[in-house]
């Protein structure tokens, strides 16, 4: 039984990782497209899209959160490696629990406080472009330290299981 | 109350917490203290979807993954050397070029030592160089370039500085070429090194020759536009730096895929995933120490720093003096982009109290930095070559120490000759 909804679990995990990835690749493609179509238009035609250059900024938020999502499925962010470097492995271990408890609860902090930001955002109603309200374009900053989050939880579970079963040997 | 959580935010940071989270809680503390609601941190956040500039660090990046995992750093070594080669110094000079070229393009994270360095060590010891020596040279050059347009911390800089409101003279046109003197000072001195170091037993010179020179031409006919596209580009104001970021992205993407075929479009994908998980951590840093940068003008932290400084500093002289040592120490222990976006905002204030040009100061900071890439004992490049060449590390330290004390005399011909930075620009 439990096997079984570990199983789903995983699943889940699976399908995030994929649309994270899938997400990434086409709004950077995206990205790349529009802006060289930008300069097309604007040195040989003398025009352009109206809401091409919002979008392509907002794409730069979206790529970047995606990217610091991903980055932090195997704690693959930016950080002093200087004392974890020559730490001895077990205490390697408690640093990295405490490490990822902290990470996790500021990031959820930051995940709660940005849903409220959109949720006002929401309620003004602005238009970043086109027909895409500005809380739409924003409500990637909750998703993204939401799961951020939510891969701490899961990094500092592991490590203490990780930590307690060494000590049951 | 404060002091003492200060202290524990350094401790994790020390600790290794990765480093986003430590600004953020400390953007977050400091804004609870203040009875400010934390929603402004997502609004600061907010604010890289409002720099326009910014596009151009994703698009660089990707540009230099695809070039860092195609074949162009043998084209371009077969280039330059074919057409250099023959100089006194030859294949040395070569080497330090062709570096700062790919460097500038790929970023200092460490593929110019990965990709250019696994041809260049074999290729200056089969030409007589010693093992020390070459090692040395190329650990060293892995930084080289990072004064060079489009070069992401220059970048970086001059969107930090403008959001620093330290006006529009922080543009990042001029810092690109404000860089431009220096590098080649670096260049310079580096290749007299290598001439005097081989002085007792001089490297044989390859002739020139037309046959190999038109056939590494005809080989990189597709990549020699590069460059002189996107330096002409930019500094004839043809196109905005952005623009040029665009350009040179899908340009790349052309050739390298589809031209020289030399990447799968299923390589690809792992391709952009790589690129935008590095982009994604500096942008995340960005936006939090936005935030934090916001809180800490607020409390009017750079001009309590500079009346500190005040009272211990006096000169000009004496300020750059410990900039330069504080610099060298910080680019030993933290990565460049998070060095620019956590001491930047605190610097820049202090630095233009002093009297020193935000474009200069913008300058000593990456070359500082750039050394403190292969300062013993913990700058990154030397574990990467390291691991690369498979040498044990102290050996990669005694290599390396003569190359950087050459550019340690760079460093401070470049901070206290501003001419050198500045003449261009005014």
């Amino acid at each position: 039984m439990t096997h079984k909804k570990n199983n789903r679990g995983f699943d889940i995990i699976r399908i995030l990782e994929k649309v994270e990835d899938g997400l990434l690749v086409s709004l950077l493609l995206m990205m790349i497209f529009m802006a060289v179509l930008q300069i097309v238009l604007r040195n040989l035609f003398d025009s352009g899209i109206l809401w091409a250059d919002p979008l392509i900024r907002i794409l730069v938020l979206w790529i970047g959160l995606i990217g610091a999502m991903i980055a932090s499925r195997n704690n693959h962010h930016i950080s002093i490696d200087v004392i974890s470097r020559y730490l001895p492995k077990q205490a390697k271990k408690v640093s990295t629990l405490i490490l990822s408890i902290f990470t996790a609860t500021i990031c959820g902090t930051m995940a709660y406080y940005s849903l409220v930001f959109v949720q006002m955002e929401q309620q003004d109603g602005q238009i970043a472009f086109g027909v895409i309200p500005a809380w739409v374009c924003e409500s990637i900053i909750p998703i993204a330290f939401a799961i951020i989050s939510l891969r701490y939880i899961i990094l500092s579970y592991t490590c203490a299981k990780n930590i307690f079963t060494r000590t049951n040997q | 109350m404060i002091l003492f959580l200060v202290a524990i935010l350094i401790l994790l940071a020390f600790l290794g917490a990765p480093l986003f989270s430590v600004i953020l809680a400390a953007a977050i503390t400091g804004f609870y203290l203040s009875d400010i609601h934390l929603s402004v941190i997502a609004i600061e956040l907010f604010r890289i979807a409002d720099t326009p500039i910014l596009l151009a660090l994703p698009l660089f990046t990707f540009a230099g993954y695809i070039l860092g995992e195609s074949n162009t750093s043998g084209r371009l070594v077969r280039l330059t050397q074919a057409l250099f080669g023959w100089m006194p110094g030859g294949l040395a000079i070569v080497a330090f070029i062709v570096c700062a070229l790919f460097t500038a393009f790929t970023g200092a994270s460490g593929v110019t030592i990965v990709a250019m360095g696994a041809l260049l060590y074999p290729a200056l010891k089969q030409a007589g160089y010693k093992d020390a020596f070459s090692l040395g040279l190329v650990t060293t050059s892995g930084s080289l370039g990072l004064l060079l347009p489009p070069s992401l911390p220059l970048i970086l800089y001059g969107v930090i500085a403008q959001q620093m409101n330290a006006g529009d003279q922080v543009s990042i046109e001029k810092l690109f070429i404000a860089g431009i003197l220096p590098a080649i000072l670096m260049i310079i001195l580096l290749s007299l090194y290598s001439i005097w170091a081989n002085r007792k037993e001089p490297v044989p010179l390859t002739a020139f020759s037309y046959k190999k020179a038109r056939k590494a031409i005809r080989e990189a006919i597709w990549e020699i536009p590069l460059p002189i596209f996107v330096f002409t580009g930019i500094y004839s104001g043809f196109f905005a730096v952005s623009e040029a970021a665009a350009v040179t992205a899908m340009y790349v993407l052309i050739v390298e895929v589809f031209i020289y075929k030399e990447i799968k479009l299923s390589q690809l994908a792992a391709i952009i995933k790589e690129s935008m998980v590095m982009v994604g951590g500096i942008l995340l840093i960005l936006g939090v120490s936005l935030a934090f940068t916001n809180y800490l003008i607020d409390a009017e932290a750079p001009m309590k720093l500079f009346a500190i400084c005040q009272r211990f500093i006096t000169s000009k002289l004496v300020f750059l003096i410990l900039l330069n040592i504080f610099l060298l120490i910080l680019g030993a222990i933290l990565d460049i982009f998070s060095a620019i976006v956590i001491m930047v905002p605190l610097m820049l204030p202090v630095a233009i109290s002093y009297g020193v040009d935000p474009v200069h100061l913008g300058i000593i900071f990456l070359a500082n930095m750039q050394i403190g890439y292969f300062t013993p004992p913990v700058g990154m490049n030397l574990f990467i070559a390291g691991y690369r060449f498979n040498k044990p590390i102290l050996e990669i330290y005694k290599a390396t120490i003569p190359f950087m004390l050459v550019l340690l005399i760079a460093v401070l011909i470049i901070t206290y000759w501003p001419w050198l930075s500045l003449v261009f620009i005014s």
